[in-house]
Formats: structure tokens, sequence, C-alpha cells
């Protein structure tokens, strides 16, 4: 069997609403509308299928109920595919599927934030306080790696956070408790053999890792550094993180630690020091996931110096890397707008 | 064709990341923004709802996870942890086209993913929608016979493995109200309420009910 190609007569039907079929269609001449029902307001809502275009391929894959009445609205010449057959054109040209993708993720997205929109949840919690009692419940249930997982994103996200002193403590706690007693892989609710005591970090299969005694050390003082932070010592924090940039072969917190020293120039009113540290990290890490923040404290140290068209620069230039619901931009954009006002 | 003897990946070892038994793929609140495809070993997704770990899913070769945190930046809505170790295509915003034009298989999979979780929100969305809240609990059971995939025509009493919470989070309503709905049920004798448990006596009762408080709603 291939596809076949069929001719439709101006006002005929190709399927109904409520049809259930496995036939995808592709408009090669002449007009077809879709026609359904919005699920939010009720209304009748019509697309025009484009010339080259497949049609009816959601409700085929899926093999669910039309929802749309296909009506033609010119003699139309139409290609029809079942299933098999549209795979195997598509997977000749995985472009149709990429197209397809964009459409559906786009359709996908839309309802999925309808739904939430309307989910009522008195489990509401927020992110920080989510993931910090996620850590918290596998410390309590001695599965050390899955909480030091936990607790050490909990940090990268929320180094300033309400929970960073706790964090950091628990996350030494965790860790001698790992060292001694193993990840606690075993208490997982797997079948098969218990893990015997893995001594090693939860990233230790990415990279080769230090032995565990170094990871203590170099992460123990990269988060008392941490804490200091959190403490509003911000002098002896920038010491501390200084201590381990000199001090270490640890790429990963030499990083982290650059970016603290930075931030905490902020805060001790050292604008030029920390647009210069800042400018220095985007320079070397263009991608770096925090990028954006590093941006606002450039943008700060320049409206802090009173330098209000550089820092108003900065700040649009954020908005413009992120999305609506990023909540760097959002907090970006407020910013802004006080800058804004205060200028009129 | 089989999910263990899938598409010839190794072309993609680049985007290719391990994870060691036990260790998290990623936390619920994290923020995300990739997605994995599991070349090999097994994935169990979880969540903790007050003291308990609640076990969501276990996933296999050849299934993929974390796609709605590409989509929206939203928290990731769950617990991921490697239940051997796992071999994983990592996909992000940026390598996403190129994993796909080159894989015609893993792009149709995904496709087909999407299709099914449009219809799954869709279907989320008709039940929110409802004015009614015993009809929004019957409409979650419904639902459930749907994904089940029983052949209601032929039988009247089904039994669901799901507690009050289940029902709750589906229905969009506190789990307080959910149970007084539930309440309501069994005295009407129109449902069973064990603790790990709950048999609907006549689906197609609720059926009829729903469908007529829906019709009433459009009105």
């Amino acid at each position: 069997m291939s596809p076949k190609a069929v001719q439709y007569r101006a006002n005929s039907i190709i399927y109904f609403k409520g049809d259930q079929s496995d036939r995808i269609f592709l408009l090669n001449a002449g007009k077809v509308s879709l026609s359904s029902v919005d699920i939010e307001t009720g209304q009748e809502v019509r697309d025009l299928i484009k010339m080259g275009e497949f049609f009816g391929v959601k409700s085929a894959l899926g093999r669910y109920m039309r929802e749309e009445t296909a009506i033609v609205l010119q003699d139309s010449a139409v290609m029809v595919f079942s299933v098999p057959e549209f795979e195997q054109v598509a997977s000749k040209n995985t472009r149709i599927i990429t197209k397809m993708l964009t459409v559906f993720s786009n359709q996908l997205r839309r309802i999925h934030r309808q739904v939430q929109n309307l989910m009522v949840s008195d489990e509401q919690v927020n992110p920080e306080t989510g993931l910090y009692k996620i850590g918290e419940y596998y410390l309590k249930n001695k599965r050390y790696g899955q909480a030091l997982y936990a607790f050490k994103r909990y940090l990268v996200y929320y180094p300033t956070g309400s929970y960073a002193t706790e964090v950091t403590s628990k996350i030494v706690q965790a860790e001698e408790y790992l060292s001694r007693y193993g990840s606690g892989a075993a208490a997982l609710a797997a079948p098969g053999p218990a893990a015997s005591a893995t001594i090693e970090a939860p990233h230790a299969a990415a990279a080769p890792s230090p032995t565990t005694a170094e990871t203590s050390e170099a992460a123990q003082q990269y988060y008392n550094a941490v804490s200091l932070v959190s403490q509003e010592k911000y002098l002896e924090a920038f010491k501390a993180f200084k201590k381990i940039l000199d001090g270490g072969p640890d790429p990963e917190n030499a990083a982290k630690a650059e970016f603290e020293m930075a931030k905490c120039l902020f805060y001790l009113k050292q604008y030029d020091s920390c647009i210069k540290g800042f400018t220095a990290i985007a320079q070397k890490f263009p991608k770096h996931p925090e990028l954006k923040d590093a941006l606002f404290f450039v943008g700060r140290s320049y409206e802090e110096k009173g330098d209000k068209a550089k820092a108003g620069g900065f700040y649009k230039k954020i908005i413009s890397m992120g999305t609506e619901d990023d909540p760097v931009v959002r907090k970006v954009k407020k910013t802004l707008r006080s800058l804004e006002g205060a200028q009129v | 064709m089989s999910p263990a003897a899938g598409p010839d990946l190794s072309m993609f070892n680049r985007f290719s990341k391990t994870f060691r038994k036990g260790d998290i793929i990623f936390c619920e609140y994290e923020p995300g923004d990739s997605f994995y495809l599991i070349q090999s070993g097994r994935v169990q997704v979880v969540r903790i709802i007050g003291e308990l770990e609640k076990n969501i899913a276990i996933l296999n070769p050849g299934d993929y996870f974390g796609e709605m945190s590409i989509l929206e930046n939203v928290p990731r809505s769950a617990t991921t942890i490697a239940l051997d170790d796992v071999k994983a295509l990592e996909f992000s915003r940026e390598n996403f086209e190129v994993l796909t034009l080159g894989n015609p298989q893993i792009a149709l999979k995904l496709l087909k993913g999407f299709v099914q979780r449009i219809y799954a929100q869709k279907r989320t969305f008709m039940i929110l929608t409802l004015d009614d809240v015993e009809a929004k609990v019957a409409d979650v059971f419904l639902m459930l016979a749907e994904n089940q995939s029983t052949d209601t025509t032929l039988m009247d009493t089904i039994e669901f493995k799901n507690t009050v919470d289940d029902l709750s989070h589906w229905a969009g309503i506190p789990s307080g109200q959910c149970r007084e709905v539930l309440n309501h049920f069994v005295a009407q004798r129109r449902i069973e309420l064990y603790p790990d448990r709950i048999v609907v006596k006549n689906i197609n009762d609720f059926a009829r009910f729903v469908n007529s408080r829906r019709k009433h709603q459009e009105k």
C-alpha cells in the first residue's frame, strides 16, 4: 500500500469531529479549513490549511477522536496516508517532524498553562523550600548521596537563601556520614542486590573526582565561605573565597568562588571592582548559567555609581536574554521600572 | 522495534551522560533546561509527599523524561533517580535540533509522546472546568478508567489502585474536600473506599452523571 491521491469537491467534508481514524492528510492543491471549538472560550475556531501542510496528524497518531471537522472550501487535491506510511515519509524527511514538534510543543505549552491555572492545590510549595525539604527527607532516611545532591543544588540556586546556613552544615554532616556509612543507595526501593558502600560524590560518574576526603575538605571550605555570605560577613567571605581561588586545583569550586567574590565586592560597595570581576567572568564563561545574575550585579553597580544610562543598558540586555517567566528577568524588569520611574 | 534494540545512537555519544546507581538525575523544584532519553538502565520517578517518597513511575531504555522543563521555565515536577547505572542522551534547547534531525526514530517517538501529553492535558482540563465538585471527582474515575483502557461496556465495577490524594490532585481540589465527596459517594453506595484502593461500583452511572452535568453547564 502507498499513499493515495484523492480529489475532494468544494463543500465536502474530509472528516467530522468525533470520527476515529488512522488517516493523515496532506493538502496538495485547493483550500481546506479545520473547524474546532476552543476548549477555553467555547467559541468556534477556523484554521486554514496551508498548501503542503499535513492535517489530522494528532488524532491519527494518538488514535483519538478527531477534534475538528475538515471542510473543503474549494476543490482540493489531498494525499491520504496511513500512520505507517506517514512515518515512512517523515523518517526520510526529519524536517517534517521537527516542524510538527515545534507546533505540538507550543500546543502542549499552552494547554499545560491552562491546566496549571485551574489547579487549586493545597500543597503549593515554593521551589526553595521544596528543594530544602527533599534534602531533609533523604538525610533523615539515611540516603546521604541523594541528600547531598539536593543540598548542593540548593546552594547553587540559593547561595544566600533562607536555609543556606542549615544546608551548609547539613552538607558537612551528610558527607561525614557518607564517608562512614556509604551512599545509602541500598535504601533505594530497587530490586536487585543492595549497593555496597560506594564512597563517591553524586557526580563521580561525570568526571574523575578527587577522593572523598579531598571532596569534603574542598567542599567544606567552599560552604563555609558561602555561609559567611549568608551571614552578610562579606569581607570575611571574600577572603575565604580568595583562599579557595588561590589554593586549589579544583576548577569547579574556583569558578564558583570567583563569582561569589565579585558578588561580595558589590555588597562591600566596591562597585568598580565588582564590575571588573563580573566582566571578566562573563568574558571567560560566555555561557555561564548565572550570566544574567552577573550582568545584574554589573547593572546595579553602575546604578549605585549614578550611571543610570549604563545601568539601564545592562538591565535591557538581561531582559532580552531571558523569557517572560524567568525570575531573574522579572526581578530586572522591576528594577528597570523603578530606575526609569526615578528618572522622570 | 523493541526499545533495547533501538536506533544506533553512537554518533550522539558526546551528548550522552552516565549516572551511577542511586544518583539523582534531577530533583523536584530544580529549574531545568534539558531532558533525557534513556539508553541503558532504569530510572525511577518519585515525589516526596509529606513524609513519604511516592513512586510515580519506573522508566526503561527508550523512554524519555524531563521534557516539560525544556518547554517552559517551570521547576521540575518530580525527582528522578538512577535505579541502575544509567546512560542517557541529554537534550537541551541547543542540541535538540541536531539530535532529532539526525535521528527520525527519536523525533517520531517525541512526536507521539507530545500527542499523548496534549490529550492527557486536555482531558485534565475537561475535569477541571466542571463546576460541580462531585462531577469532577466522578470524571477523574472516568479518566483513570480510560487510561487503564478498561472496556466499560462489558463491566460496571472497576477497582482503582489510587488514593484520596491522587484523586484530589487530578480533580484540582483540596484533599479534605475530596474526602468529603468520596464519603458522600460511599454513603450513596456508589464506591467502596479502602486505604490502598477505591472500588467504583458502577462506572457507567458515573459516566451518565458527568455527561449530564457537562450538558447542563453548556446551556
